[in-house]
């Protein structure tokens, strides 16, 4: 006869990157605890997407015929940040629907964690809607930590509209196959939106970051930053288009993407696009793929900090820029032990693993 | 007295191309030297060679650092060791802050030594305490190494580095290179709170000025690749006088 052993869900994982005063929820599964589950209107895929050069060709991360009615809706408190917590239990697939609406104005905070307990192969496609109305303030970030197995797949589709100010930083500490693709329309004038990355990656790894960033409105402006750390035979592809309409005059958009190799078998592909369709505005764009600098190395050494010690200060060096970008100081340094710790290869499973640190 | 540092006819090479030549130096406990010489005569090799920049390859030749064979230690052993290397040009590390760059490298050297780290409390109190030396603000412990200081500022750090590490043997690469007199002072100042009777310092330079703050027992000519001539601090007010071109 089978054992079965009933272990109640909040014994399973414990989240310790505890932030003061944050509002803590858990989705397990994709099945949400004490956040609304409910059908939500069919996925915009308005023509305003669709301007989009690349459209067409791209395949989807998550077919849209798999999007679930049912959603987590996520609608965050000005001035309380919100943690959001997917953890990943039995190993079936899930497909997931998320949808974080700002929609009056004020100041945002959001934290989207997703782990895995155990070791098995889990299997994660979502959606994830991401909507900043006029006026509002959204700092989201997305700290992805689970198990090299798993497989996760995102699709996050965001609209800002007027006025609006969007931040959004996506954190992959550790996984095995993951691809966020994110599509992000500037859809009122002066929406501001920063969209930024750190992907660290070793073993047989693999991330994929795609980006469509379509400015449809006037006066917008846009940054982005991705930097990937790439170990082992880890692989990286990013692919990241701005699109500026022709009625999008005086856009600012700036997209970079930057590979830090550390190991010979590593490899780091990128691919930025700027399409343009209006004639005064600012656009740059480019990518790097290297290895650490040998003089910096020299340096260090010639100061008494051993080889192995020195790369550690190089590769952080490296990610601070992204982190630098997570506005909430607590989170900022909670996110910048995880990831000293993740390129010194010890344990960031974050559940108490009593370091102390997060 | 034991000497400190040894060098027998050492030979070295960047690349293909030969640039030292057979150089020979003994250096003690309490001594400051200087050594001279033209562009290209093969002093920055000399430092890079004594700190294990592995850009330069020894063909020949050994040197002995307190009894050690120097040439089989890596950079940071020589670093523990007590031998530092003040850079002509100080390397720009974006993203790693001084104050982490120190710390790091001050807490290796105790560990090298059996010590325990220092508490972030004690290691504010050295470094404000070093950084005086060199007057240097505090605020400079929070920008990253180096990143858009100003060429005397860069300078200052090396030597605020040396202070935090108390090198037994300290080579300085054209510190004076780039200072104006108000900066030169200070360097030389901060270089000079340093001496002791245990350590010694090797000051490579153009011209004599930097040997108006920091006065050498013993001034070396180098020319293309070798030592050609050793004297008393007179040598360095000579050289200024007449040029490189009587060792021709």
């Amino acid at each position: 006869m089978e054992e079965f052993r009933y272990i109640p869900k909040n014994e399973l994982f414990k989240c310790s990157v505890d932030l003061p005063g944050a509002r803590k929820f858990f989705v397990w599964d994709g099945v949400p605890e004490g956040l609304p589950f409910r059908e939500m209107p069919a996925l915009d895929v308005s023509a305003a997407f669709d301007v989009s050069s690349r459209m067409e060709r791209m395949e989807y991360p998550v077919c849209l015929e798999c999007v679930p009615k049912k959603a987590v809706e996520i609608v965050p408190e000005e001035g309380v940040l919100t943690q959001v917590i997917f953890v990943r239990v039995s190993p079936s697939e899930v497909l997931g629907r998320v949808r974080i609406n700002c929609d009056r104005p004020g100041s945002y905070e959001v934290v989207l964690c997703s782990h895995t307990t155990g070791q098995e192969r889990f299997s994660t496609k979502e959606t994830v809607e991401v909507n900043v109305c006029g006026g509002a303030k959204l700092d989201l970030v997305v700290m992805q930590n689970e198990n090299s197995l798993s497989v996760h797949k995102s699709d996050f589709r965001i609209k800002a509209e007027e006025n609006s100010s969007l931040k959004i930083n996506i954190i992959t500490l550790h996984a095995g196959n993951v691809s966020n693709r994110l599509q992000c329309l500037l859809s009122g004038k002066k929406a501001e939106c920063c969209l930024n990355g750190l992907y660290l990656e070793d073993g047989e790894q693999n991330i994929d970051t795609d980006i469509t960033l379509i400015h449809n409105a006037e006066e917008c402006v846009s940054h982005q930053l991705f930097k990937g750390i790439l170990s082992g035979h880890s692989r990286s592809r990013f692919t990241g288009e701005v699109v500026v309409s022709p009625s999008a005059q005086k856009t600012e958009a700036y997209q970079a993407n930057n590979n830090l190799l550390v190991s010979d078998d590593a490899r780091a592909s990128s691919d930025p696009h700027l399409v343009i369709y209006a004639d005064d505005v600012k656009c740059s764009h480019g990518s790097t793929a290297g290895s650490v600098g040998d003089q910096e190395l020299f340096y260090m050494r010639s100061r008494g900090i051993s080889e192995s010690e020195a790369r550690i200060l190089q590769q952080q060096a490296f990610a601070a820029a992204v982190l630098e970008q997570v506005s909430k100081g607590e989170l900022r340094e909670r996110l910048s032990c995880l990831v000293e710790r993740r390129l010194r290869g010890e344990n960031t499973v974050c559940a108490g693993c009593g370091k102390g640190c997060c | 007295m034991e000497n400190l540092l040894e060098i027998k006819n050492l030979h070295a090479r960047i690349g293909d191309k030969e640039i030292l030549k057979g150089v020979d130096l003994v250096i003690k406990p309490g001594e400051v030297h200087a050594i001279m010489g033209r562009n290209g005569s093969g002093k920055s090799t000399l430092s890079a060679v004594l700190a294990g920049n592995t850009n330069y390859t020894v063909t020949e030749g050994s040197i002995t650092y307190r009894g050690q064979d120097l040439l089989k230690m890596s950079p940071e052993e020589r670093s523990w060791a007590g031998i530092f290397l003040g850079f002509q040009y100080p390397v720009e590390i974006p993203g790693v802050t001084n104050v982490n760059f120190m710390r790091t490298a001050v807490n290796e050297h105790r560990r090298q030594k059996g010590l325990p780290p220092l508490s972030a409390a004690e290691y504010l109190k050295l470094m404000r305490e070093k950084m005086a030396y060199v007057e240097m603000d505090p605020s400079f412990s929070s920008r990253g190494v180096n990143v858009g200081f100003s060429g005397g500022e860069k300078k200052r750090n090396e030597v605020f580095q040396m202070a935090m590490l108390s090198p037994l043997l300290a080579i300085l690469d054209e510190t004076d290179s780039g200072l104006d007199v108000d900066a030169l002072r200070i360097v030389a100042n901060g270089v000079n709170r340093l001496k002791t009777s245990e350590n010694a310092f090797v000051v490579i330079t153009h011209y004599q000025r930097l040997l108006d703050y920091i006065v050498p027992d013993v001034v070396h000519v180098l020319y293309k690749g070798r030592i050609v001539k050793t004297a008393g601090k007179e040598l360095a007010a000579e050289v200024e006088a007449h040029g490189y071109d009587e060792f021709e």
